[in-house]
């Protein structure tokens, strides 16, 4: 309590900073900031953390929501293949919250391009299964717990690095997920835009409301792309306000998978942008499928089977997670194991992923320094123009202010189940109940500064943390 | 989420009632003790949640300006000091139409809010409406603190000032399950058991909305802090059938729902929780603007002695923020 450091000089820096050695800015989104930073803590000694800063929110409405969303989802949830938030703590400067959470080496956006542009050969079979599978195992236990990602992409699919948690999916970046025990609006509607190339069929024809199947959607779009190293649906967005119509997005869907019907996909009809635009959508026409020819899969094998399921026009039909992971791809040679990156069979080599890029040059405020902070070990540079060109595009996550209840699903949620003897839950510790403990015990010693190796063409964009979506053009 | 079995809610907001009591005690005296130190109980709420105590009493001592503490709220004054703004979130929250599951959030996050403070530290009217703002954040209700300041005649600032304060308090711990939702999927339920005819439709609806009331009720109580939300929902569902005359057999009900879900407990010990619930609904007392009086003068004491330069202090704080209000203030 009233634990603010004395104001003047500039420097009041909140006491919590202590706990830490920043190391740096990792990635950057409209959100804020993320950082990485090594713990000081006896209990953690040197565990990397990755510390995302929410800025305040700017129109004078107090504490983000998009923070306040992400931070009350991550205290409900545990899954060893969703992100795990360690702590919570505010800099009572400038009032922004600061998110820790276990750092995570990689992410698919990464991995996807370090084998496109640096080892030219594809990702051996094992690791598409392995991070696939955990993938799913991740959004299988969101979805059983009512709980829509709707930002799937290969940024926010974290791999851990070195360590006992190694070649593990972390799914990460809950800003825009959501509980759907009531029906969820569209995310245009709250002003959001999000990456397109993931998006599914039914939220590009004007659905109304949200269901688990786009977050299976953007899934079997991330799968095409650990297949080919490329975006498989790799729209123009068109960028204007409210909620525009992304034709192009869809001319990339019907152009692989061919145009959907009725006959396939029966409440296709219904759909506002379908009805609407009847010129534009309806008037194109592709026959050819070619999905498996695209992504170089025999049309019988086990892995086209999943992926067309995932990739099924009418969302009612598509794959659900949970059968997903029954299918008959996880079952065939290779299996998945929980070490995504390394096989446990001889013969297949490992490929060394690149270390995040660290820029050292951004304080924990997220001012830019002139001259780097000292380090306090020996961290290569980031790469300072692409630093320094990092620009958001998306705008600020905000709700609106619709006042009329939404219809309620009803169910017996919290029901019978809930009748137990009450569990006497820890007391809140004294009078400063902000600071959530740190609930993992035993911190891997992480030796990733030893591989941390310079990576000068890759700059910082995208770093997995991030939200943005950079132009990405191959 | 559908699984409140694993929730935070279970986890960290569900108490005995010797814990409940032992909280609010320690709340009550470390007021107390600031009025002793301190002579006044109010804390300092910074925008970005930290909390200051009031300057040491030690220099107005000395000036010999002051010769008796002014007195402070027991307990049980806490309590109905309480019961009474949890009443009035309710009143704002049918005022503004928000949706039941608004209300019940508010709700309970003044009632955890107040399991770590006492309301001499903490003027509950700013809290409840901050409670309010935060709920309606949450639930993707989003009204802007300007607007449900304007609607009551509420400064808004105060609002935004215990924000922080009151997210940290609740250790962001924010998905609640209340009560209201499992009333819709109880009584469907019951007409499916039951296997209920469209004639007798009307019943189950009347049963249904009266439950409604009668959860709003046991929100005001200590039975949200014990009880799972469930709990809640089938006692005051049993209370509404009583009152129509059976239009069940509860009993036989609550037998069904425990074989289907093979739980371990017996029949008995969830009528023992519902009896404990029902029992804390009858002594609920809604105090009446008269009790509130005494309770709520006795409170400005102790609280604010010298509520003059707490102003002048207030409006110095809320420069920086609020230029469209300056000046204005309804405090």
């Amino acid at each position: 309590m009233g634990d603010r450091s004395a104001a003047g000089g500039g420097s009041n820096r909140p006491a919590w900073l202590q706990q830490y050695d920043l190391l740096g800015k990792i990635g950057e989104g409209t959100y804020g900031l993320v950082f990485l930073a090594r713990s000081k803590l006896q209990s953690n000694l040197d565990k990397s953390i990755a510390i995302k800063k929410f800025k305040q929110s700017k129109d004078g409405d107090g504490v983000s929501p998009t923070a306040i969303r992400e931070i009350m989802l991550l205290r409900e949830i545990s899954n060893e293949n969703v992100v795990k938030l360690v702590n919570v703590h505010i800099n009572h400067a400038d009032m922004s919250l600061y998110l820790a959470f276990d750092y995570a080496e990689h992410d698919l956006y990464e991995v996807i391009r370090h084998h496109r542009e640096r080892v030219n050969q594809s990702i051996n079979q094992y690791t598409v299964k392995s991070l696939l599978w955990q993938l799913l195992n991740g959004l299988n236990y969101l979805h059983s717990n009512w709980i829509i990602h709707r930002d799937l992409k290969p940024s926010n699919i974290l791999v851990m690095g070195d360590g006992d948690e190694q070649g593990v999916v972390k799914i990460a970046d809950f800003g825009l997920a959501r509980v759907y025990q009531a029906p969820l609006k569209p995310l245009s509607e709250n002003g959001v835009v999000v990456t397109i190339w993931y998006r599914a069929p039914e939220l590009l024809l004007g659905a109304k409301h949200y269901t688990s199947a786009v977050d299976m959607w953007a899934v079997g779009c991330i799968f095409a792309e650990l297949l080919t190293l490329r975006p498989l649906f790799q729209g123009i967005e068109v960028k204007a306000n409210p909620n525009p119509f992304q034709l192009d997005q869809l001319d990339k869907i019907f152009k692989v998978l061919g145009h959907p019907t009725q006959e396939k996909w029966p409440t296709l009809v219904h759909l506002p942008h379908w009805q609407s635009d009847q010129q534009h959508i309806q008037g194109h026409k592709y026959d050819s499928p070619g999905l498996h020819s695209y992504v170089n899969l025999p049309p019988k094998s086990v892995g086209y089977s999943l992926l067309s399921k995932m990739l099924e026009y009418d969302p009612r039909k598509r794959i659900t997670a949970s059968q997903a992971l029954e299918h008959e791809y996880f079952r065939t040679d290779p299996l998945p194991g929980r070490n995504s990156l390394v096989s446990c069979q001889p013969g297949e080599k490992t490929v060394n992923y690149p270390a995040r890029p660290v820029d050292v040059t951004t304080d924990f405020e997220g001012t830019t320094n002139v001259q780097p902070h000292p380090m306090s070990s020996g961290h290569a540079m980031a790469n300072n123009a692409s630093a320094a060109s990092l620009v958001s595009t998306r705008p600020v996550a905000r709700s609106q202010l619709p006042l009329v209840g939404m219809p309620r699903l009803p169910n017996l949620h919290g029901g019978i189940s809930g009748y137990n003897i009450p569990p006497h839950g820890p007391g809140m510790a004294g009078l400063n109940p902000t600071n959530i403990p740190i609930q993992r015990g035993g911190g891997q010693a992480h030796s990733q500064q030893q591989l941390r190796r310079k990576d000068s063409g890759s700059g910082i964009q995208n770093s997995g943390y991030t939200l943005q979506q950079k132009s990405r053009r191959f | 989420m559908a699984d409140f079995q694993s929730s935070t809610q279970r986890k960290n907001w569900i108490f005995s009632s010797d814990q409940l009591l032992e909280k609010r005690t320690a709340a009550n005296q470390r007021a107390v003790l600031t009025l002793q130190k301190y002579g006044a109980t109010r804390l300092e709420v910074d925008l970005d949640g930290s909390v200051k105590y009031p300057f040491p009493l030690l220099d107005s001592m000395e000036n010999g300006e002051r010769h008796s503490l002014p007195k402070h709220l027991n307990c049980s004054e806490e309590q109905l000091m309480r019961v009474f703004y949890e009443h009035k979130i309710q009143e704002v929250c049918l005022a503004f139409r928000f949706p039941h599951k608004i209300q019940g959030s508010a709700i309970l996050y003044f009632k955890r809010f107040y399991l770590q403070w006492s309301v001499m530290e903490h003027h509950p009217k700013h809290i409840m409406l901050t409670c309010i703002y935060a709920s309606c954040k949450v639930e993707e209700n989003h009204v802007s603190a300007e607007e449900l300041g304007k609607g009551i005649q509420q400064d808004h600032q105060v609002i935004l000032n215990n924000e922080m304060l009151v997210l940290q308090s609740m250790k962001f711990d924010l998905i609640v399950y209340a009560p209201y939702r499992s009333i819709e999927g109880f009584v469907d339920d019951m007409e499916d058991s039951f296997q209920v005819g469209n004639d007798q439709l009307h019943k189950f609806q009347e049963l249904k909305e009266m439950a409604k009331l009668e959860v709003d009720k046991s929100m005001l109580t200590d039975a949200p802090l014990l009880f799972p939300p469930g709990q809640l929902t089938l006692a005051a569902l049993r209370r509404s059938n009583d009152a129509h005359g059976g239009v069940i057999d509860f009993q036989r009900y609550l037998e069904i729902i425990l074989s289907r879900e093979q739980s371990p407990h017996t029949i008995s010990e969830l009528i023992v929780s519902l009896n404990a619930i029902d029992a804390l609904v009858s002594k609920l007392k809604i105090p009446s603007m008269k009790e509130m009086r005494h309770i709520d003068r006795k409170l400005t004491n102790c609280s604010d002695p010298s509520s003059h330069d707490e102003s002048k202090k207030r409006e110095k704080r809320s420069k920086h923020k609020s230029k469209k209000t300056h000046g204005k203030s309804t405090k």
